[in-house]
């Protein structure tokens, strides 16, 4: 029974990750079809998707979205964070609610709901409108990392310095802001991957200037290549490393 | 006390009002705009229920949001059943490398819906590599045409999207549930099953629906997979809504769709809340016990 057990987690492990083996393989196949059987190692594709302008542009404008996404949903979320894990309050659950709300909305009703507000206030679609959005969405995560380090940590030391007289904004910055440094870095890590790899809401409030995601999604509906594989890759590897980078921070803090 | 109180609202004041003004305050826009209609290129404020009428006498719409909830559901349903062993297994067997599975779990999930997307339809396309592996190692002699595009394709690739928000809620579930009352269990003769069905699912049913919940809320709201995975079976609620807002062009009747989802799932959320508190499994969950 326990070996059965053992062998079904190891199925369910395989099934989460044959895709992404599936894309490595293929982004090293020397085909241009996508399909068996295998006909020999090549780099070609990577150089390819590596040597791509139109790409480099939409990875510069990811990073433009992704950066302030990140640093604002880290922000935000350490404030609600802090209120979830240090305070006593009425409507806490309200207050969870509200934070997971945006979250659960589907993405093209918020998405089509902000295009009315924009047209009413007669703004145009821009960067900033996709950073809102994305902040939004990407809040419950960074509010759960950060909670998550918070917790973990005596909040004995708070009342030990706030015992020995130092007033609240003293806490945070002497005492709070130390202590939970690594969950901030955890955050904006996961918040960055979030970012840089959303889709719909971009596609719907970025203008003219297109990130990395949006190139992407064109080529793929038109043509799958297997540069599509490699550059797939290359942005499975950067999220992936960013993502254990953030993890082993968030454990160390303890 | 009163620093106490100031630095509370400092906290929570910023985060209240982002969501309020950038989230709640456009969904209640949208629910104006769902009571105005277009008049040749113009949007006409003028307030009546007309497009509510034209939802609800609609065939067409009223499908598809049966539709989104069916699909939501059985979604839901396959995940619980594909992720309950793995939480037990994550909660009760490992010990040290508790977060590494955690971890290894998600990373799927941080390498963004398109790039998923794209590595199942590499896997599953006619000229794909499931079938051209098959083809070639000889099981099959045809490709099999219904694995892409297909509602089973659909079914496939939502169910691995959302299966870790299931897990991690079972995880919880399964984490808060006390060692020693499978000890109890089995020192008061219960066999596995009795175990299975009488402690462990009972105590457990809180992390099922909180996973469940999550999973049918985000495949409701998922655009991508139908329309990318789907093929002609793609067509959805929520794409019926951005077409509204896009080629189309009926922005008061693309919000009054909307609406009706928003409100179906909340009203169907509800009554499951409260179909569950009248069960004495549920009664007792509530009362503590």
């Amino acid at each position: 029974m326990e070996r059965l057990l053992k062998g079904y987690v190891g199925l369910v492990y395989a099934f989460m990750y044959l895709p992404i083996l599936v894309v490595a393989v293929f982004s090293f196949n020397a085909s241009d079809m996508i399909a068996f059987p295998l006909s020999g190692f090549t780099l070609d594709w990577y150089a390819k998707a590596l040597s791509d302008t139109r790409l480099l542009t939409g990875f510069g404008t990811s990073l433009l979205v992704a950066v302030p996404t990140a640093i604002a949903a880290t922000a935000l979320g350490a404030a609600a964070a802090l209120a979830l894990t240090r305070y006593r309050f009425k409507r806490k659950y309200l207050f969870l609610a509200l934070l997971v709300v945006p979250f659960f909305i589907p993405r093209i009703i918020l998405a089509v709901s902000h295009l009315i507000v924009m047209s009413e206030v007669g703004l145009e679609r821009n960067l900033v409108t996709v950073i809102i959005a994305q902040t939004l969405i990407i809040l419950p995560f960074t509010v759960m990392v950060i909670a998550s380090v918070l917790i973990r940590l005596d909040s004995r030391v708070e009342e030990a310095a706030a015992d020995l007289g130092a007033t609240g904004w003293q806490i945070f910055r002497r005492v709070q802001l130390p202590l939970m440094r690594n969950g901030l870095i955890a955050a904006s890590f996961i918040a960055f991957v979030l970012s840089s790899s959303e889709y719909v809401l971009t596609n719907f409030v970025s203008g003219r200037s297109q990130p990395l995601s949006i190139l992407v999604a064109s080529d793929f509906r038109f043509n799958l290549s297997p540069a599509l594989d490699a550059l797939a890759m290359l942005i499975v590897l950067f999220n992936v490393a960013i993502v254990v980078v953030s993890e082993a921070v968030r454990m160390r803090s303890k | 006390m009163e620093s106490q109180k100031a630095a509370l609202t400092l906290l929570v004041a910023p985060v209240v009002g982002v969501v309020a003004v950038f989230c709640l305050a456009p969904l209640a826009v949208l629910f104006c705009y769902s009571f105005f209609h277009v008049e040749f290129v113009e949007i006409a404020k003028q307030p009546s229920i007309g497009n509510y009428v034209k939802v609800a006498e609609s065939e067409t719409y009223r499908w598809l949001i049966a539709k989104a909830v069916g699909t939501g559901l059985s979604v839901a349903a396959i995940a619980g059943v594909i992720g309950y062993p793995v939480a037990f297994f994550i909660a009760k067997r490992v010990v040290l490398l508790k977060s590494v599975f955690l971890t290894a779990l998600l990373i799927p999930l941080y390498t963004g819906d398109l790039v998923r997307i794209f590595a199942w339809r590499v896997v599953l396309g006619a000229e794909g590599v499931l079938n051209s592996f098959l083809l070639w190692t000889g099981v099959i002699s045809e490709p099999i045409q219904a694995l892409l595009f297909s509602t089973t394709a659909t079914l496939i690739v939502l169910t691995y999207n959302y299966l870790p928000f299931m897990v991690l809620g079972l995880w919880l579930a399964f984490e808060s549930l006390d060692d020693r009352l499978l000890e109890a269990a089995a020192d008061l003769g219960a066999g596995r099953w009795a175990t299975i069905r009488r402690v462990i699912l009972p105590r457990t049913t809180p992390g099922l629906l909180a996973g469940g919940l999550m999973v049918f809320i985000l495949v409701i709201g998922d655009y991508l997979t139908p329309q990318l995975i789907g093929g002609s079976s793609g067509v959805t609620v929520i794409s019926a809504v951005n077409d509204l807002f896009g080629t189309a062009f009926d922005w008061p009747l693309g919000s009054a769709i909307a609406w009706s989802l928003l409100a179906t799932m909340v009203a169907l959320i509800i009554a499951a809340g409260l179909l569950f508190s009248r069960t004495r499994l549920g009664r007792s969950i509530i009362s503590g016990g």
